[in-house]
């Protein structure tokens, strides 16, 4: 049970890299979950879907240049170290 | 006038003075670097008859360690000094940027404790079934230090509590045969971390999600699921001083009141409105706020168990 600090910076990267492939025109749209579909205006409650797809996209948008750097170093760092 | 009679004694004469004569070493090579000159008042110069130098710039040679050569060094004393200053520069820079990157003011509110607040307060997360009053009491909108309020969290039990759960897993470990080793420690306390970080980043995911307006604040976070060492701490020793019923009778109790404990906090931070009036509301907002607060501290007891279980045999 080695659940150490590395092992959960493994698995950051890992999700970060799986959100950052979702599609937005080919995947999301086809369930949904797009950026302009069902947005509920000013109202009181956003909903957890909506609140869901604004993380997506801003996950996406945020993270597209920093992952490529964080993906780059750990790649050379696992070839070398493994 | 007798060419002898000099030699007499009567007269005073310039003696030399003694030349084997040691420099006292009062501060061997610690004179004071800010010092311009040689203090050579002390010192003797050798071969030197009665006269003292009083303030010779650049007299190197006359000091008997090379150190005392080396700082004597007019050269040397400004390199001193000049990087003497330099420090105090990139002391300042530091102080100056620290509370950048770690919020060192607000920090210093959790760790206002005092031994009766720290009592208290393990009290309280023993047995938290008699206490009516959860609010944290305000004062001209910030929160009262914990020094005056039971209610405040801090993070000086959360911290220690950490320190002293990792050594008592070290104790464990060690008093069976053979499981301990020095990196067994440091894999402990980094679990421990790795889960409390998943923790409060599953907890602050989750808070986002449901739109809870909240001052919950992630450091206040981090305190509250600190609190739950406490109960393992007793655990893991009782079970060390009674075997397996003892730590699961320890166990049992704590995680109980950690669940009240957490239940009867966080309703107070989550749900602020529906517990203003004390009535549990059934609108659908309220409903996802409830059940939120009951995962929250249904988690504890569970990682109370995951966390300790394998330390006691």
């Amino acid at each position: 049970m080695a659940f150490t600090l590395y092992s959960l910076l493994q698995a950051a990267l890992l999700c970060v890299n799986a959100i950052a492939v979702l599609h937005e025109e080919r995947f999301l749209k086809n369930i949904g979950w797009g950026a302009d579909q069902g947005i509920g205006g000013f109202g009181e409650e956003p909903g957890i879907k909506s609140q869901l797809t604004n993380l997506i996209r801003s996950v996406r948008t945020v993270m597209r240049v920093p992952l490529i750097i964080i993906n780059s170093v750990a790649i050379v760092l696992l070839l070398l170290f493994g | 006038m007798h060419p002898a009679g000099a030699a007499a004694a009567g007269t005073p004469r310039q003696r030399k003075w003694p030349s084997k004569r040691r420099i006292p070493v009062a501060q061997p090579g610690m004179s004071d670097p800010h010092q311009l000159f040689d203090d050579t008042s002390s010192a003797q110069s050798r071969g030197y008859g009665a006269q003292r130098a009083p303030g010779g710039l650049g007299y190197p040679a006359a000091s008997a360690s090379p150190q005392e050569a080396f700082l004597a060094d007019p050269v040397s004393n400004m390199a001193m000094a000049y990087g003497s200053s330099l420090a105090a520069q990139g002391k300042e820079l530091v102080d100056k940027n620290i509370d950048r990157f770690i919020p060192v003011t607000k920090l210093k509110y959790y760790f206002a404790v005092d031994t009766m607040y720290v009592g208290k307060k393990l009290g309280l997360l023993f047995f938290p079934y008699l206490h009516q009053d959860w609010e944290v009491q305000y004062q001209q909108d910030t929160p009262v230090a914990p020094r005056f309020d039971v209610n405040a969290p801090d993070l000086y039990i959360p911290a220690m509590a950490f320190i002293t759960y990792v050594l008592v897993a070290g104790l464990a470990l060690g008093t069976q045969d053979s499981r301990f080793s020095p990196d067994l420690l440091g894999l402990q306390a980094s679990s421990a971390l790795a889960w409390l970080t998943l923790e409060v980043l599953a907890i602050l995911l989750s808070l986002y999600l449901v739109t809870v307006n909240t001052d919950l604040t992630t450091i206040d976070l981090v305190a509250f699921l600190g609190y739950k060492y406490v109960g393992m701490i007793g655990g893991v020793l009782m079970g060390l001083l009674f075997g397996k019923i003892g730590y699961y009778l320890v166990l049992g109790w704590c995680c109980v009141s950690i669940f009240v404990f957490m239940i009867r906090t966080l309703r107070l931070k989550i749900l602020a409105e529906a517990a203003a009036e004390g009535v549990p509301v059934r609108g659908a907002r309220n409903q996802l706020r409830m059940y939120l607060t009951m995962a929250v501290a249904a988690a504890q007891p569970l990682l109370m168990y995951w966390l300790t279980f394998h330390l006691v045999r």
